[in-house]
């Protein structure tokens, strides 16, 4: 069996979901996030960046600012619909007491990409947010629509894996939009003790260079 | 709000070509830990050297949310409470920003124009390692007021 062939097939698990670039993956339904805007969820949010504008904490300022009260960073928008880890009467999330066991299930991973090989390794490499307005204390948000944009298989010095890029809708609950992302990830098998080998096209210009986070 | 406004930047305090006021961000576990916490973030390779490692990387790393949120307190500083951010655009991560390292978010005004009462800019933002482009250049568009308060009443 030679490399080349090996290369080949793994690159062919990808092809169903490559098939698939331009299909919306999401049903129409939004996924709201597990925690409403909040001060509480703010103020952490805020806390590792240090950042100190009035309007994040203090809805006096906010408001001599032209927000309706307190307002969130904008960064944070999407961390807002982000679902939750575990939900009261849902099974335990740990099954393990290994020093590194993994949660059973978590929203922010690849356990469910449809249509694609099973990966381990995941982790984003760019991302283009637009924002209509920023969200304020007692909104909620949710994720609406997963659009696959494009998949590219590549092999890099992490493992072997895909570039995918999707393009969602964050929404409040009353259906507003109040920004539109595009992501861009890299779901991939960690390179084991015997990898096939570096990939003879070398590195892609569209995916990550030497390292990537 | 005296002291608000004092912050506040306006379109006629906005030169194309100049320095945002850089800030460096030590990336310690800790730090990692409490912005997990924050962002929700948990994904192991954001917090824990051996699981990282067996991913393939170096070192636990920084998260997406909070390099996004490196980006937005470089730019909060710069625009002030009224300033607005329309989009972030370009935000590539280059390379890993690992634990141990002190990331640095620089900025520059690219682009600037008015347009109604506000004054709309586009900012160019990167993010550092040791020298290195980490993440981006990308830019960030936002908006500040075209004057102040006190200048609008004038």
């Amino acid at each position: 069996m030679s490399a080349d062939w090996q290369t080949q097939d793994w690159k062919a698990a990808w092809q169903p979901l490559a098939e698939a670039v331009g299909r919306d993956f999401g049903d129409g339904t939004v996924v709201f996030g597990a925690d409403a805007v909040e001060p509480g969820t703010i103020r952490r949010y805020t806390e590792p960046l240090e950042i100190s504008c009035p309007i994040h904490y203090d809805a006096g300022a906010a408001r001599a600012a032209g927000y309706p009260d307190v307002v969130a960073p904008y960064t944070a928008t999407m961390v807002y619909s982000v679902p939750p880890m575990w939900r009261p009467g849902e099974p335990t999330l740990y099954e393990s007491s290994d020093r590194d066991a993994q949660p059973a299930r978590s929203p922010i991973n690849n356990e469910d990409l449809p249509l694609a090989p099973k990966t381990t390794g995941f982790f984003a490499t760019d991302i283009s947010m637009e924002f209509l307005r920023p969200v304020t204390v007692g909104e909620r948000v949710g994720r609406r629509g997963q659009r696959l944009i494009s998949c590219t298989p590549k092999q890099t010095s992490m493992g072997r894996g895909a570039f995918l890029t999707w393009e969602s809708e964050l929404v409040t609950e009353r259906g507003e939009v109040v920004a539109r992302v595009r992501t861009g990830t890299y779901a991939y098998n960690p390179a084991g003790p015997d990898p096939a080998g570096p990939d003879p096209a070398g590195p892609d210009p569209a995916g990550p260079e030497e390292e990537q986070p | 709000m005296t002291s608000l406004a004092s912050r506040q930047r306006t379109f006629g305090d906005v030169t194309v070509g100049e320095e945002l006021p850089s800030v460096e961000f030590p990336l310690t576990v800790y730090r990692l830990v409490v912005a997990a916490g924050g962002n929700r973030d948990f994904n192991s390779i954001h917090h824990n050297t051996a699981y990282a490692q067996a991913t393939g990387a170096p070192e636990m790393y920084a998260s997406t949310f909070i390099l996004m949120g490196m980006w937005e307190r470089l730019v909060r500083d710069y625009i002030g409470p009224a300033g607005t951010i329309r989009s972030i655009r370009d935000f590539r991560m280059r390379r890993f920003n690992l634990v141990g390292s002190v990331v640095e978010v620089r900025g520059r005004v690219r682009d600037a124009r008015r347009e109604d009462a506000h004054g709309i800019v586009t900012l160019e933002v990167e993010s550092l390692v040791d020298g290195q482009v980490t993440v981006g250049p990308g830019t960030v568009e936002v908006t500040v007021p075209a004057a102040s308060t006190a200048e609008a009443a004038a």
